[in-house]
């Protein structure tokens, strides 16, 4: 085992703190700015100096945000607490973890599946940033728009393609394996199937304006949807004509599909001799323009009529339309010679993604996930934009794809971490990690488990649910994260707890407590952990069988992990650890979870204030 | 004392949300930039944002920030100062040429920042492309005097609201805790009489999230809502918000006044054709957004154009602003959340790699 030295950055939070003295009740040497087998530097690899990176690079090294753990407090509270950490992370760099590199280069080439303005930019976008595009258009090059989209417009972005983009038609992607750096793609053109590989792949699927079920259904001869409304066939007579223009109703009414309705009401009531009544149930106005466009729309005549759900009665030959007047409070019959039924954008991910087995929790996850943006989708390297993502046509959907294009460009050239590491002599090949990843990085190939390229988060989740210990990513085995729970432990004081903190909740909550110089119990350890779903059984059994009290895992909220559901695999495994404890006689309430944000920092303060107490009544 | 020339690709002003997303998105596409935050502190009005998570993530993105400054931190071609603000810009070439000023902040004292440091001293800046990033003004209830903000006990606005939620909401209701609130949206938007010809998109999924937070944490806690319209986006919204008109009461009203009664405020409104008066603890006003303070100074500086609602921008384009070489990034562009300006943040790095990189320009013209 490589002796591990500390190395010292002298940073803000760590003011009076004796490196010599950390060092030493740690079991490590400090530095003297010579050679060294193994390291622990006290701050992150982002802040240390580059120098210092350049000179530690291929050595086992630590990177401790030493700060964040030390927190507040008296000196000798704080230098107790900074012995701990270092000892922590000393314990895994002692093992030699070597930072892997990649085994195989990232594939760079793209493949970009669909149609429309979205996948059309998309293919631009990334081949601006250096890849090699395959823009496999399910249509024609002339049929490239989507039925919501305008013609020319995509015309004209598909001849400003560049040479670096690739443009095959009437082909459609119907498989995909693997994960970012490495997808496997079968491709079903007009003659033949084709299998390729690609770094990233983007879907555009199709998208189309349609008119939600919801619709009163008025008589077919009088009733069309917006897109095929041409205003300028209409005008009134000796009578007036009366048109009605019907807004989305719905809850699922969005301020896009009510400004392309008040748009139609508009453009109608300009012609001469035409009244519009203008249905709505909410006026959604939030889209650019929405509420200038509705006051003007009003103010040239159109008649704005709220009407609650279920309250646009339809007479059965279709022709009357019933509502209660809000302002007379009486109810009213209009006979429209005109019905506009409004539409809203619709789109959906291709079918072959709705297999469970491929892509997980695809519907409950994708819509709105504050950490799935820019396209992204759980598997890393995969993109799904466009309609399909609720995109409105037009700029909308350029900004998407632009997006997608960094956020890819950012992945294949090294954004994500080294791919984890199988120990195939213990890999039973039972498929835990392929089903469990969250991200698609680990796939079965050749009778191995071959983890992709570019794609690993090293949330931990198969490491933490691999029941052979056969998989981790590197640094995140069990056997470092022992070793390091174990050595730090060792170097606590007082009564031992354990913290794993979600590195995008519990321990940017923590570092901002610590900041602001928050007083941790003394016998604190904050093991900082990618993903809460690291934390399996085993880990929690672990911290406490090496002496801790109490073992509180900091995960983020229900809806908000990066990593789908790492948060709740990690409550589940909590769960079962405390009823573990209880059947042999231990103390549940020992063992705890807690959902968290990183602006949350008073709420783990206390969660740990309570653990420590619990810890402290044996 | 000779001004020191910082050389950079792209300069972004404002150190909020959109300006580190989009110092970010220019790193991963290989350029450089500086950020220049006015404040103490990175992070703009999201900072002050808590998490209004009740049993799961009402996805508001406030918790992203962290993770922004976080990545800002990672990356050293990303450079920053806070406390500096642009004093002078001219056109250069195919760049501009900025003047940064240190800037005095008697606020509180910033809580130590993982990257970046104030201005030392007054320097210029060379930068090929500009990202102006400066956000949103929240409306002043106090110009909408009916509403008895400062004048009745127990009005607040959104913004005091928030800043409140995560400890009590005694101090501001008087003394107790409320158990009568009202939210009245639409303050300062979509409002003709203030020329505000805008709906400012995020005050009612603000309303609604905080009007969870306290029926969460008191249940029983009585939530009227006053509002227009109910504009919430985004498509996990539709289930939630069919929940939250069974545990609150939705009044589609604008009231009339808010004045001071005996046990609380006292909002007049109208219902059914008559007036009716009710009487609450706490009365929230919905602020909405307003163009940023110095938007005519920084569209002065910068030959930039406004939006038809005043905003940095154009009304025909996302993130161009009429002057070549410069771009605008978030709410300063518009009304628009948190989770969209991270985005629009992306999206105005691409425009500005476009600029920089004749490449990547034809991309965007196409």
């Amino acid at each position: 085992m490589p002796e591990v030295s500390l190395i010292w950055i002298e940073e803000a939070g760590l003011e009076g703190l004796d490196p010599a003295k950390a060092a030493k009740k740690a079991g490590v040497a400090l530095s003297d700015g010579g050679l060294v087998e193994a390291a622990v530097v006290t701050t992150t690899e982002a802040r240390a100096p580059r120098s210092l990176v350049n000179r530690l690079k291929g050595y086992p090294v630590k990177w401790l945000d030493l700060a964040a753990e030390v927190g507040g407090g008296p000196l000798a509270l704080r230098q107790a607490r900074a012995a701990a950490a270092v000892a922590r992370a000393a314990g895994s760099a002692a093992l030699g973890t070597m930072a892997q590199r990649y085994t195989r280069q990232p594939n760079q080439e793209v493949l970009v599946a669909g149609r429309g303005l979205a996948a059309v930019a998309a293919a631009h976008q990334a081949a601006a940033l250096g890849h090699p595009v395959l823009l496999a258009l399910e249509t024609t090059r002339a049929r490239a728009a989507c039925a919501d989209e305008k013609p020319a417009e995509v015309k004209r972005a598909l001849a400003g393609l560049p040479a670096q983009v690739e443009v095959v038609t009437g082909t459609e992607l119907v498989e995909l394996l693997g994960a970012g750096g490495d997808f496997q793609a079968r491709l079903q053109g007009p003659r033949r199937t084709s299998r390729r590989r690609f770094g990233a792949v983007v879907l555009a699927p199709p998208s189309a304006y349609a008119v939600p079920g919801d619709m009163p259904a008025t008589a077919e001869d009088i009733t069309l949807p917006v897109s095929r409304l041409k205003p300028k066939q209409y005008q009134g007579g000796e009578q007036w004509l009366q048109a009605a223009v019907i807004a989305p109703l719905g809850p699922g009414a969005t301020a896009h599909g009510f400004a392309r309705a008040v748009t139609a009401a508009l453009a109608l009531q300009k012609r001469p001799r035409v009244q519009v009544t203008l249905f709505l149930g909410e006026a959604k106005v939030a889209s650019e323009g929405g509420e200038r466009l509705y006051r003007d729309a009003r103010r040239q005549g159109v008649l704005a009529m709220r009407v609650e759900p279920g309250g646009l009665r339809v007479s059965r030959d279709g022709r009357k339309l019933s509502f209660d007047d809000p302002v007379l409070g009486e109810p009213v019959d209009l006979r429209p010679d005109l019905v506009v039924l409004s539409e809203e954008v619709t789109g959906r991910a291709p079918a072959w993604l709705d297999n469970p087995l491929v892509t997980t929790a695809w519907d409950q996850d994708l819509p709105d996930h504050p950490r799935l943006q820019a396209g992204r989708t759980a598997r890393s390297g995969l993109y799904l934009i466009g309609g399909a993502r609720g995109a409105a046509p037009g700029d909308p959907r350029r900004a998407q794809a632009a997006a997608a294009a960094a956020d890819l460009h950012g992945l294949l050239s090294g954004e994500a971490v080294a791919v984890p590491a199988v120990r195939d002599v213990l890999c039973a090949s039972c498929l835990t990690c392929v089903r469990v990843c969250p991200h698609g990085v680990v796939c079965y190939a050749e009778d191995h488990i071959a983890p992709a390229p570019a794609a690993c988060l090293a949330c931990g989740v198969c490491t933490a649910e691999c029941p052979a210990e056969a998989i981790a990513p590197p640094g995140w085995s069990n056997r470092e994260m022992i070793a390091s729970l174990a050595a730090g432990l060792k170097a606590a004081a007082g009564d031992k707890l354990v913290l794993f903190a979600c590195r995008n909740s519990g321990m940017d909550a923590a570092r901002a407590l610590s900041l602001a110089g928050h007083q941790w119990p003394k016998g604190l350890l904050m093991v900082p952990v990618n993903c809460a779903g690291r934390v399996g059984v085993q880990l929690i059994l672990r911290a406490l069988s090496l002496g801790a009290g109490g073992v509180l895992v900091a995960g983020c909220h229900q809806g908000n992990c990066r990593s789908l559901n790492g948060n709740l695999r990690a409550k589940l495994r909590s769960g079962e650890a405390a009823d573990l404890l209880a059947q042999v006689g231990g103390r549940p309430e020992q063992v705890r979870f807690m959902h968290l944000a990183s602006n949350q920092p008073r709420a783990l303060a206390q969660a740990v204030a309570e653990l420590a107490q619990t810890a402290g009544e044996k | 004392m000779a001004v020191k020339t910082i050389k950079t690709p792209a300069v972004i002003i404002g150190g909020g949300v959109a300006g580190l997303a989009a110092a970010i998105d220019l790193s991963r596409r290989g350029l450089s930039s500086l950020v220049v935050e006015r404040g103490p502190r990175l992070g703009g009005r999201v900072a002050d944002f808590c998490c209004k998570a009740t049993d799961s993530c009402v996805r508001c993105g406030a918790c992203r920030l962290a993770d922004l400054v976080r990545r800002v931190a990672a990356r050293p071609e990303i450079a920053i100062y806070t406390s500096a603000k642009p004093v002078a810009a001219e056109a250069d070439g195919d760049g501009w040429r900025l003047t940064l000023e240190p800037q005095r902040n008697n606020g509180p004292a910033p809580v130590v920042e993982l990257a970046g440091g104030p201005l030392p001293r007054r320097s210029q800046v060379q930068a090929g492309a500009v990202i102006l990033a400066v956000g949103a003004t929240p409306f002043d209830p106090s110009a909408k005097s009916r509403f008895g903000y400062r004048r009745v006990p127990g009005v607040v606005s959104a913004l005091e609201l928030e800043g409140a939620l995560e400890h009590s909401l005694a101090e501001l209701a008087g003394g107790r805790d409320p158990r009568r609130v009202a939210f009245i949206q639409c303050v300062g938007s979509r409002d003709e009489s203030l020329g505000h010809l805008y709906c400012s998109r995020v005050c009612c999924g603000f309303a609604l999230r905080m009007a969870r937070v306290i029926q969460a944490r008191r249940p029983g806690t009585e939530i009227t809502f006053f509002h227009m319209d109910v504009q919430t986006y985004g498509r996990a919204w539709a289930g939630e918000l069919a929940e939250m008109r069974e545990q609150m009461n939705f009044v589609r009203a604008m009231p009339g006044e808010v004045t001071a009664g005996p046990g609380g405020p006292q909002v007049v409104y109208a219902a059914g054709g008559r007036s009716q008066t009710a009487e609450f603890d706490l009365v929230v006003l919905s602020q909405g957004m307003r163009p940023p303070v110095g938007a005519a100074a920084l569209s002065q500086l910068f030959a930039c154009t406004r939006t038809s609602d005043g905003f940095l921008g154009s009304d025909a384009e996302p993130v161009a602003s009429g002057a070549a070489g410069v771009f605008i990034a978030g709410s300063a562009r518009g009304p628009m959340s948190i989770v969209e300006s991270i985005e629009h943040g992306a999206v105005a790095a691409a425009a500005a790699a476009g600029h920089l990189q004749p490449l990547v320009r034809e991309a965007a013209h196409a």
